[in-house]
């Protein structure tokens, strides 16, 4: 089932000299988790907010093309209240998605369910699970403001998570959170696609998302550069001329194997990926 | 720059409570750091790892205890008295950008200090070359992409040329280009002598920049070692980062454990396996 | 709580002067100290006190009347006894009014406003707002102590001192600024716009004290009224 497809669609801001995005025809499936990858604006960011009908809306600009998230159209009024309570978004930064009106962190959990109507038993459970999963259930007394970061950004994700979105839209989720935090949003991820929610995340951490992703769309300059399964596209060297970036590992090859011209072949393309994958190839 | 002998920072049985907290966020944390180290505050959130740098700048009073930066007792300074030998970059850049042009914004420090005009324009200048922001010497802070605002906030520390950084999680949020520039501008600051005090999550960061690691729990602390052997070996301390991990594994001869390092080791090893 | 402080407000007026506002003062001050908001009551002295003494020296001054010595100064009996009403006036409203907001739970707001079906959205633009002035402080504070760090001078006459607050107001409202475009798109994402009726999360408590005072409160304005007017 497709969660957000894109027609020929392309994004530009308000006095920008070039496009966002350009003509993108993408189809993200559910219950997958796909992978945004590009360098400090290639479109990855501008790609979720179009896909969660807030850009150009809150951000000036115009949009040509097609966006159907979820079969409904999130730029147009109806869609979006269609959309409500169904669609997650998370930003890096945790301060601002907080709605400022709740005095603990149990009632910023429960604040988009409770303004979508839901019976107060169907919050309260929600709100238990969704704490418990993110590690944070000893928190749920606690004032948001005087918690740190990373606990913040926990709270957020699972002030999301009681709705048990649809589609997740995630823009550099793990930035705020600590090793620990880490590990418990990519299972939670891993177990949100498996229940059939589509996933889609922009970062640039290569080495997380080599496990985590089932696809990887490498954007360039607003286009699509590259598409298909994270093993194949980050062992090449097409990625490091459209994203300048793999994993750390392929990182480490090609600059060692850029030493010497040419390359050893052990230092060639196909690079491994991870330390057991090198430790394979070198030892 | 004339160099005091003997540390830069110097704390002893510090003590700081906030008004209202039944347990005091630092208890009693002795520590020195000589010029041209580099320190990671490495720990889980609320060990009072951010207080400590604070503390440091005479931002927040001790309880107990003494605190000096460059001889001076930080119970008996002000901030501002601080900020000819000590610079502070907030976790929150955009608290710190307070002019209409990032040179304007580079320039604050050192016009707040009294510098004469053409020593500020010979520091700026520096600054704007050594971040990269040469092209965007002349646009609006916030104008930027938000990642550029913490380099920016960086620079405007680094104008003054202070003898102590203190930086509170100089890479959160960074492109890898970005963090390149931090990791290279406090190598840069500690070859000529100033000492980096760290509050940081990234391991990476850690070992390229810094050499020594620090842990607090509790306001106390419980480490204080290198940042290769620390890094990993604890669950409130980042992960001992990959290439580090590998070259360990495939026991190559490394002179350190960072990136340049063991990037050479692969090199040769894989020359001479053929 | 809005009854209260607008009957107090009104009480405050209604009742005969001098005696009847320093009762009512009296009674506030003793009830706030009862329900343990002592120190909203230290506020409220602390904001009235210029006030207080700029009343006495105003209205204490008029000339003419029965006059009192308070050290070197003649002082109008009539005038002191009007500044002592309007003292009083402020004194309580004041103390009320910092009582009650002192105790402010926005989110029990928001339910309360659910529950009787008013307007989520001017119930949450109202919290919202209230809510942005710790921020704004909060934030205020922030950019001090970076401005500081970078070796803005802060101390001498409170001039200097205000002085020096003025490079504070740009970082101050550009970062306001940016700040509302992400946190609106986040709002938004959590159904803030949704036309359903809110769910309550707690019933805010309307215990008995509670809806006796909500009644009694104009039942004693309207006494108070008919008082004065029967002379």
């Amino acid at each position: 089932m497709s969660a957000v497809r894109f027609a020929g669609v392309s994004l530009r801001y308000s006095g920008a000299p070039a496009d966002a995005l350009g003509g993108i025809t993408l189809d993200i499936a559910s219950g997958s988790v796909s992978w945004l990858f590009g360098s400090l604006g290639a479109g990855c960011s501008s790609l979720l907010l179009v896909a969660a009908g807030l850009a150009p809306r809150h951000s000036g600009g115009t949009l040509a093309g097609q966006v159907t998230t979820l079969g409904e159209n999130p730029h147009e009024t109806a869609g979006r209240r269609a959309l409500a309570g169904r669609v997650a978004y998370v930003m890096a930064t945790p301060g601002v998605q907080l709605s400022g009106v709740a005095a603990t962190v149990w009632d910023e959990a429960a604040f988009a369910p409770a303004n979508l109507g839901w019976p107060i038993a169907r919050i309260a459970a929600a709100v238990d699970a969704a704490l418990g999963r993110l590690g944070i259930a000893h928190l749920a007394a606690r004032h948001p403001a005087a918690l740190s970061g990373g606990e913040l950004q926990r709270v957020v994700i699972a002030s999301m998570l009681v709705l048990a979105p649809e589609l997740w839209l995630l823009d550099e989720p793990a930035s705020a959170l600590d090793r620990d935090g880490r590990r418990l949003l990519a299972e939670l991820l891993r177990v949100e696609a498996a229940r059939g929610a589509a996933v889609v995340v922009a970062t640039e951490d290569a080495d997380a998302m080599l496990e985590l992703a089932q696809r990887v769309i490498v954007l360039d300059h607003g286009r699509v550069a590259l598409d298909g399964p994270p093993a194949n596209v980050l062992a090449g060297e097409a990625v490091w001329v459209h994203a300048d970036e793999s994993t750390t590992v392929a990182g480490l090859a090609r600059a060692a194997g850029r030493l010497d011209s040419p390359p050893p072949p052990a230092l060639r393309p196909p690079y491994p990926l991870t330390v057991s994958e090198g430790l394979a190839r070198w030892r | 720059m004339a160099m005091t002998a003997g540390p830069i920072l110097e704390a002893e049985g510090v003590r700081v409570r906030y008004a209202g907290a039944t347990a005091p966020a630092l208890d009693g944390v002795t520590l020195a750091v000589q010029p041209g180290e580099g320190v990671a505050l490495l720990g889980a959130n609320g060990a009072g790892k951010t207080t400590l740098l604070r503390a440091a700048m005479a931002l927040v009073r001790p309880e107990r205890g003494t605190l000096c930066v460059a001889g001076r007792d930080a119970a008996r300074c002000t901030p501002e008295e601080f900020a000819d030998v000590a610079g502070y970059l907030f976790q929150q850049p955009e608290s710190q950008l307070f002019e209409q042009t990032v040179r304007a914004e580079l320039g604050f420090g050192p016009r707040q200090l009294g510098w004469a005009p053409a020593p500020i324009a010979a520091a700026v200048a520096e600054q704007l070359d050594a971040l990269e922001l040469m092209d965007a010497a002349d646009t609006h802070p916030y104008d930027l992409p938000s990642p550029r605002h913490r380099v920016v906030a960086l620079a405007a520390t680094l104008t003054v040329r202070p003898r102590l950084l203190l930086l509170d999680e100089p890479t959160a949020g960074l492109d890898r280009a970005a963090r390149q520039l931090v990791i290279r501008a406090v190598l840069r600051v500690r070859t000529r002598g100033a000492a980096v005090l760290a509050v940081t999550h990234d391991g990476d960061f850690a070992l390229e920049a810094l050499d020594r690691g620090l842990v607090l729990e509790a306001g106390r602390v419980v480490a204080d070692e290198a940042i290769a052997g620390l890094l990993g070996s604890r669950p409130d301390v980042p992960e001992l980062p990959a290439a580090a991990r590998l070259s360990g594994r495939l026991g190559l001869a490394v002179s350190s454990p960072r990136f340049a390092a063991v990037t050479d080791a692969l090199a040769a090893h894989c020359r001479s396996r053929g | 709580m809005f009854a209260v402080t607008g009957g107090i407000a009104v009480l405050a007026f209604l009742l005969p002067a001098p005696r009847g506002p320093v009762v009512l003062y009296a009674a506030v001050l003793a009830l706030s100290l009862v329900v343990g908001e002592g120190r909203s009551a230290l506020r409220a002295i602390r904001v009235c006190l210029p006030l207080w003494i700029l009343l006495a020296l105003l209205l204490g001054l008029s000339p003419g009347g029965e006059r009192q010595w308070i050290g070197p100064l003649s002082l109008s009996r009539g005038g002191l006894a009007a500044a002592l009403a309007q003292g009083a006036r402020l004194g309580a409203v004041a103390t009320v009014s910092l009582a009650l907001f002192a105790g402010f739970d926005p989110s029990r707001f928001l339910d309360a406003v659910a529950e009787r079906g008013w307007s989520f959205h001017a119930g949450y633009l109202l919290v919202a707002t209230l809510q942005a002035v710790p921020r704004f402080r909060h934030r205020a504070a922030m950019i001090l102590e970076a401005q500081r760090a970078r070796g803005l001078r802060f101390r001498g006459s409170p001039l200097r001192r205000a002085r020096a607050l003025v490079p504070l107001t740009l970082p101050l409202v550009l970062g306001m600024l940016s700040e509302v475009d992400d946190r609106a798109m986040a709002l938004e994402t959590r159904g803030v716009d949704a036309r359903v009726p809110r769910t309550s999360l707690r019933s805010p408590p309307d215990s008995l004290p509670d809806r006796i005072i909500r009644w009694a409160m104009p039942v004693l304005v309207l006494a108070a009224l008919v008082w004065r007017l029967a002379g």
